[in-house]
């Protein structure tokens, strides 16, 4: 059996466990749970892969969109009383229109002013929210206290949300591959690699970073309204933390930016690990959680720049004939 | 004329790069562009494809004044370059770096792959279309570039030193291939140190030496040219 068989042989197995989890674990409300908020970031992480990974515009401040989704979710339901998951929409349109207004000016500038900018942006926000009573001010605002039909989403059993975030993370998943072998995929990637031969060659670099950061706002923010519905309360910190947007970063790096199923694998390893710290350290953890993130970011970054998925996806690389035929001496000439 | 460049200008700070050149390059031909090292060459190309907004003068590109659009835009129109230090898209296999150009062209991915195949096979790179571009050494993502350049199928090409560091026998080959790419209607500026490859691809010379033009003839005019001499000697002497 070929290896690439083997590989899957494996992702079928895996991809039948993933649509059993919930029978498998139904004796124990923590593993449901704890599949569902596995799904539920790895929304998060696979919408920030599509313009932190596959347009390689690192973006540190996606708490802002996430909050968005949140508050837009909660806010319907708090001053219009319509189910929370009809804010979903609010959230998603309000979060294209941010992106654009962020995007716009900074995506032309080199990457870091782009990376500054989206922390700044998330910051001011968080603290604007906390401040606004509109928005529930630093106590946040609650959802549905019990559910007034179906369409509040709003279970007891973690089961439920499990298979709505397992259908979001389906159709976001199947959209980034569409993306990724389609005439965007490439350029975004001739993009990450060089900006500027992409647009000797006739590609709208600013357009094709904006496209995807928007896209990747839009989905970002249904994430967030889905943990609304889910956890039926946000104030600033669980909207619009950093540690949000950080999650998102470290989830996707981990796991293989710029790679279908890297967020994926990343949220499936970091949410166990930050559940497990939660319980064992209860609200002490929270400190610690920083501190476990930076060093993961530390190792990442030393020792596994392309994520856990370039270890198993290290394709055969080509012929032999690689290797360049360039014996001999140069005639002359300059390299720069 | 395809190319017509009027009057430009590159400061960066108070150093002019280049400094008032007008350059006039007619459909069809071959125009070779040379000066000793740091004459402007570069920048020149710069300006004509757009990496650089020129700070006076204008550039027009098939009829149209292109002065302030973007590259992209100027890449679209029928201009494709080469970098003189290679750009290419490392983390791809070559004929992805290729389709990438052939994209411009052939909305459809699988279309433009095809694309890319073909002009891999015509550039000589077709036994490697599946190797990582970045298993190349500088001659082969020289002529890389060259091939993602054509697969975008343009008017123009401009070529910034696309020999340097080959060696006598692949600057034959390379040598080849621009003729073909020529024999082929596209209209090429060659950038080059290489006297031998400017004196058998171009008739028409361009000297450049301290952002200015100082000569203009065919390659045996300008080689007997004073000023030109003394332009590359005075070089010489500098390193030395
Ligand atoms: N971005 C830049 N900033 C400042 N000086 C530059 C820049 N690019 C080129 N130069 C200077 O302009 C001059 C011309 O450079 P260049 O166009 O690369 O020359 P050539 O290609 O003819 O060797 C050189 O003196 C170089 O140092
Ligand atoms: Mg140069």
């Amino acid at each position: 059996m070929s290896t690439r068989r083997a590989l899957q042989l494996v992702l079928a197995l895996i991809a039948v466990l993933v649509l059993v989890y919930p029978l498998l674990t139904s004796g124990s409300p923590v593993y449901s749970r704890l599949g569902a908020l596995v799904l539920l970031a790895a929304i998060g992480a696979s919408a920030w892969n599509i313009v932190g990974g596959y347009a390689g515009q690192v973006s540190v401040g996606h708490a802002v969109f996430f909050g968005f989704g949140a508050y837009s979710a909660v806010v319907v339901y708090t001053h219009l009383e319509w189910p929370p998951i009809a804010g979903a929409p609010i959230g998603m349109a309000l979060s294209v229109l941010l992106a654009a207004v962020i995007g716009v000016p900074t995506l032309r500038l080199s990457g870091h002013y782009f990376s500054m900018a989206t922390i700044a942006v998330a910051e001011l926000v968080r603290v604007l929210s906390s401040t606004s009573e509109f928005l529930g001010g630093a106590q946040g605002l609650s959802g549905p206290p019990v559910p007034r039909g179906a369409l509040d989403l709003s279970f007891i059993s973690a089961t439920p949300y499990y298979y709505i975030f397992l259908i979001v993370l389906a159709g976001l998943l199947g959209l980034t591959w569409w993306i990724e072998r389609g005439r965007m995929g490439f350029y975004l990637r001739a993009i990450k690699d060089s900006e500027r031969a992409a647009r000797s060659l006739g590609v709208s670099a600013g357009n094709y970073k904006l496209q995807a950061y928007m896209l990747s706002a839009a989905f970002t923010s249904l994430a967030g309204s889905l943990y609304l519905t889910m956890f039926g309360f946000v104030d600033p910190e669980s909207g619009f933390g950093i540690l949000i947007s950080v999650k998102m970063v470290v989830m996707a790096a981990l796991g293989g930016a710029g790679q279908l199923l890297g967020p994926l694998i990343g949220a499936a390893i970091l949410v166990p690990l930050e559940e497990l710290s939660n319980s064992l350290l209860g609200g002490k953890g929270a400190g610690l959680t920083f501190v476990v993130y930076g060093a993961i970011i530390v190792i990442i970054a030393r020792f596994l720049p392309s994520g856990l998925l370039s270890l198993v996806e290290r394709r055969p690389t080509a012929p032999n004939s690689a290797a360049p035929k360039s014996t001999g001496k140069p005639v002359s000439g300059h390299a720069d | 004329m395809l190319i017509e460049a009027r009057s430009v200008t590159k400061a960066f700070g108070a150093f002019k790069a280049v400094d008032d050149a007008s350059v006039v390059v007619e459909e069809g031909e071959i125009l070779g562009l040379i000066g000793p090292n740091g004459a402007g060459k570069s920048t020149f190309f710069n300006c004509l494809t757009g990496d650089l907004s020129v700070t006076s003068g204008s550039v027009h590109f098939d009829g149209i004044d292109v002065t302030r659009a973007a590259p992209e835009h100027r890449a679209r129109l029928g201009l494709a370059r080469t970098f003189q230090v290679p750009l290419t898209f490392e983390s791809m296999s070559v004929l992805d770096n290729v389709t990438i150009g052939a994209l411009l062209r052939h909305h459809n991915a699988r279309d433009a792959r095809t694309r890319a195949r073909d002009v891999l096979q015509r550039v000589g790179l077709g036994p490697l279309s599946d190797a990582p571009a970045k298993s190349l050494g500088t001659p082969g993502r020289k002529r890389l570039e060259i091939a993602r350049a054509l697969a975008s199928e343009p008017k123009a090409l401009l070529l910034d030193e696309a020999m340097a560091g080959l060696t006598p026998t692949e600057v034959r080959e390379a040598i080849e291939l621009v003729r073909r790419i020529h024999g082929g209607g596209i209209t090429i500026v060659i950038v080059e140190h290489i006297m031998e490859v400017i004196v058998s691809l171009a008739r028409k010379v361009v000297v450049f030496h301290q952002g200015r033009e100082i000569a203009r003839g065919t390659p045996r005019e300008v080689t007997g040219d004073p000023h030109v001499i003394a332009a590359y000697l005075g070089r010489r002497k500098v390193r030395t």
